[in-house]
C-alpha cells in the first residue's frame, strides 16, 4: 500500500518535471519568440485586423510583479510562406511598470504581411 | 627519449592549431560587426535607434492612414532641425523615402537636393544634340507632386547633478500642394535619461 502511494506520488512529480506541451498553434502564445526567460512577463490578449490593406496588431503585456521590468521587443513580419517579408526591425527598448498592463501596437511594414511574430527578450 | 620528443612535439602542434584561426576573418580581435538594429545607448545624443525608431513609426502611420490612394506623387522637403546637437536630418527623410516607397503606397518627385542633376540630364539630352531622338526624354513632361512632406525635430534638454534626460520630437506632416491643407499629421516622442 505504501509503496503504491509512493509510486504514484514519485509519477506525479515527474510529471511536473515534464516539459509543458507546445502552445496550440493560433493562439497567442505561439506568436510569442521569448528570447531568454520571460519572468513576469505575461503575454495577454492579441488583436489582429487589416486596415486600409496593411496588418495591424496589438499586444497585451502583464507585468505580473511589482517591480518596474525594462524589455527589449521587435516585431517580425511574415507573408503566407511563414517567411519574413520585410528587413529585420530595430529592437525597441520598454519598461513595463510594476503591475502594469501594457499594449504593444505595431502595423506592418507591406501589405503583403500576412502573419507576424513577436521577439521579446529580458535582460 | 625518441618517445618523449614525440610526444611533445606533437603537443606542441596541437596548441598550434588549436590557437590557429579558423574562422574567414582577419584583423585585430577588438573590432568586430555588431547588430545595426541593436539599441545603441552609447551617449545621450542622437543616435541610430532613434534614427530608426523614427523612420519606422512615421512610415508606417503613414501607409496605413489611407491618405495616400493611388500611389500619389509626394515632395519630401527637409527636415528642420531645431535641436542645439547636429542631426543629419537629411537622411531621417531618405529612411522615411526609402520606407515608403518600399510599402508601394506613394512615389516621389525629384526634391531640392535632386531637382539639380534632374534638370542638367534634361538638358544635356535636350540641347546637346548628342542623342537619338527618339530615344530623348522630353523637357516639359516631369510630374509635378501632389503633396508636400515635410517634419521638424526638436529637443528639450533636462540636467541636474543626478540625471540628463533628453526628450526629443519629431513631427511630421502631409500637406495637399493645392489646397494647402495638412491631410496628415504625426508625431514621435523619445526619451534618453543618463544617470550620473
Amino acid at each position: 500500500m505504501r509503496t503504491k502511494i509512493l509510486g504514484a506520488l514519485a509519477l506525479a512529480l515527474l510529471a511536473g518535471c515534464a516539459t509543458p506541451p507546445p502552445p496550440a498553434p493560433g493562439s497567442a502564445a505561439s506568436k510569442v519568440v521569448a528570447l531568454g526567460d520571460m519572468k513576469n512577463i505575461e503575454v495577454g490578449a492579441m488583436r489582429v485586423a487589416r486596415e486600409n490593406g496593411f496588418l495591424t496588431v496589438n499586444v497585451q503585456l502583464n507585468n505580473t510583479s511589482s517591480y518596474n521590468k525594462p524589455m527589449y521587443y521587435r516585431f517580425a513580419w511574415l507573408g503566407n510562406d511563414g517567411f519574413p517579408v520585410a528587413d529585420a526591425e530595430g529592437w525597441k527598448s520598454v519598461t513595463l511598470y510594476g503591475s502594469q498592463t501594457s499594449y504593444l501596437p505595431a502595423i506592418a511594414p507591406v501589405p503583403k504581411a500576412t502573419d507576424f511574430r513577436l521577439e521579446v527578450k529580458t535582460p | 627519449m625518441l618517445s618523449i620528443r614525440l610526444c611533445s612535439i606533437a603537443a606542441v602542434a596541437l596548441l598550434a592549431t588549436g590557437c590557429a584561426n579558423n574562422s574567414p576573418s582577419l584583423g585585430s580581435k577588438n573590432i568586430s560587426y555588431g547588430d545595426t538594429k541593436a539599441v545603441e545607448t552609447v551617449t545621450n545624443e542622437f543616435g541610430s535607434t532613434d534614427l530608426q525608431m523614427i523612420a519606422e513609426s512615421m512610415t508606417r502611420s503613414l501607409a496605413q492612414s489611407g491618405i495616400l490612394q493611388g500611389r500619389p506623387v509626394v515632395q519630401v522637403y527637409d527636415v528642420k532641425n531645431k535641436t542645439s546637437e547636429y542631426i543629419d536630418t537629411r537622411e531621417i527623410t531618405t529612411s522615411i523615402k526609402t520606407q515608403l516607397m518600399k510599402s508601394g503606397t506613394a512615389r516621389f518627385a525629384s526634391d531640392n537636393t535632386q531637382m539639380q542633376s534632374q534638370v542638367d540630364q534634361l538638358k544635356l539630352q535636350n540641347q546637346s544634340g548628342l542623342y537619338k531622338q527618339s530615344t530623348v526624354s522630353k523637357t516639359g513632361n516631369m510630374i509635378a507632386a501632389k503633396y508636400r512632406l515635410e517634419g521638424s525635430i526638436s529637443s528639450i534638454v533636462k540636467r541636474s547633478s543626478d540625471y540628463k534626460d533628453v526628450f526629443y520630437k519629431f513631427s511630421l506632416q502631409l500637406i495637399d500642394v493645392e489646397s494647402g491643407l495638412a491631410e496628415w499629421m504625426d508625431e514621435k516622442e523619445i526619451r534618453k535619461t543618463t544617470e550620473r
